[in-house]
């Protein structure tokens, strides 16, 4: 019941998530390129990057940022491993596996945000 | 206009796979078919393929030229060159040379209910089921598909997931999708929906390349699995 | 078996533009993926302090590391728009242009590749 669920839910707002977050990258990374290596030469020291990383609109944004680009890559790698014979055998593990280690990224990250 | 030609065929006699050259004198508008038979009768009889119509129609005949499955029938050698590799399809295991097992191919065909499915159903006292031209052009093109097995050669989550339904099988399911006349569109989107059907394509869109009939796989595959998301979308918020 | 049958992802002979298309994008979002856990571990150290930080960033932003930068940025802005491709092909839109429109992508990515290695090489020489 909860399996046949969660692959209902899993399959068709992957497929959706992906196409929205995928878009949403395509400004996040030109725009996170643009705060790291066009406003200044000395955008990547330690004090520019922590000074950065405590306006709270930054944060937010990085935060968002790293919630897509791990959305992204680990669906990514789900639809990857399920487009093998192996991920059909191991559907359930190669579902919680990848989307865990999505929450990991997010929770992880979002922590160090918090951090500054 | 003749001249020689080359058809390096991949043999498989069920224990071993090996190349085989013939060399043989083609005509200005030989098709491969008919190399192939000239080879079966000229020069050595122990070679199996498949045929059947000679035209286009049957879908028997596709096998790999130069890697691409096509008909052989519908396919000039002089159109290919002077030499040409012919391989069995990819994704169906090889019985003999260039015949392959398409079990697997027709039942994921019969999988997804490809048939008119109408709460009505009288078979004692048949009536007439009207379409308009319009209604009839909503689905037409991709009921041309001769189940050659093209799609399912060329389609590259075919060559990694066994049961991946393929570009055929969705094809057909959303062919009868849009027929004005069917009602099993919510018993065929539940069909093509699990992770074994229409998530699996990422549009590599090779099977609407290789289609001897020009049928658009690819675009089918498109239109049910945006249909499936929909459905199953709204399905959870009902 | 199963790593023969993988290989059906970069099997290209025979094959049209579309399956290089698919081919490129399948590699480049792996490397993208390992990218992206190599670049999220790396940003522990902004954590653990300046130091280890600023070793960090003086090992991997400086001249001899700009091929590589030069090889990710080809990566990210081909994956970009192919996967832009992508999704305008899975909405069926532009269906029939679909080819032309792998050559367009990928001469926006070429260009967008050409753009970021030139101003990563004016960033990491100095201006």
């Amino acid at each position: 019941m909860s399996e046949s669920h969660t692959r209902k839910v899993l399959e068709p707002f992957g497929w959706v998530f992906q196409m929205i977050t995928g878009l949403l990258l395509f400004a996040f990374v030109i725009f996170h390129l643009y705060i790291t290596h066009l406003t200044s030469h000395d955008a990547l020291e330690y004090a520019k990057v922590v000074e950065r990383l405590s306006n709270p609109a930054i944060k937010a944004f990085y935060w968002l940022f790293l919630a897509s680009a791990s959305f992204h890559a680990f669906n990514g790698l789900r639809a990857v491993l399920l487009d093998t014979d192996f991920g059909a055998r191991n559907e359930k593990a190669v579902n919680a596996l990848t989307m865990l280690l999505f929450l990991i990224a997010v929770v992880y990250g979002g922590l160090l945000l918090l951090a500054f | 206009m003749e001249r020689e030609v080359l058809f390096r065929i991949r043999r498989f006699d069920g224990e071993k796979e090996y190349w085989q050259d013939f060399r043989f004198t083609a005509r200005k508008g030989m098709t491969v078919l008919e190399g192939l038979y000239f080879i079966k009768e000229s020069l050595d009889g122990s070679l199996a393929f498949r045929a059947s119509c000679r035209m286009g129609v049957c879908g028997s005949c596709a096998v790999k030229v130069n890697g691409k499955p096509r008909l052989a029938c519908e396919t000039q050698i002089f159109d290919v060159g002077d030499v040409l590799e012919i391989e069995p399809l990819d994704n169906m295991p090889v019985l003999k040379d260039l015949v392959v097992d398409m079990d697997g191919f027709f039942r994921k065909h019969e999988a997804v209910k490809p048939y008119l499915i109408r709460k009505d159903d009288d078979y004692k006292n048949p009536k007439e089921l009207l379409q308009t031209p319009k209604e009839l052009h909503a689905y037409y093109d991709f009921s041309l598909c001769i189940k050659c097995g093209a799609c399912y050669s060329a389609c590259p989550a075919s060559a990694t997931r066994s049961d991946y339904l393929g570009p055929a099988a969705i094809t057909a399911a959303y062919r009868f999708c849009m027929d004005s006349r069917d009602e099993g569109k919510e018993e065929r989107l539940g069909l093509v929906s699990g992770s074994d059907g229409v998530w699996r394509c990422h549009f590599n869109a090779e099977c609407s390349e290789v289609c001897p009939k020009s049928v658009e796989p690819a675009k089918a595959m498109q239109k049910m699995r945006l249909m499936s998301a929909i459905h199953m979308i709204k399905s959870i918020f009902r | 078996m199963e790593m023969r049958r993988v290989s059906g992802w970069f099997t290209l002979k025979g094959k049209s533009i579309n399956s290089i298309a698919y081919s490129f994008h399948r590699l480049t979002g792996m490397v993208l993926l390992l990218y992206l856990i190599a670049h999220l571990s790396f940003l522990t150290s902004l954590r653990i302090g300046e130091e280890t930080y600023t070793a960090f960033i003086s090992t991997t932003v400086r001249p001899e590391t700009l091929p590589l930068d030069s090889l990710l940025f080809l990566a990210t802005f081909y994956h970009a728009f192919n996967g832009l491709r992508v999704v305008l092909n899975e909405f069926g839109l532009l269906y029939e242009v679909r080819k032309a429109l792998i050559y367009v992508m990928t001469l926006l990515a070429l260009i967008f590749w050409l753009y970021s290695t030139y101003m990563m090489y004016v960033f990491v020489t100095g201006w």
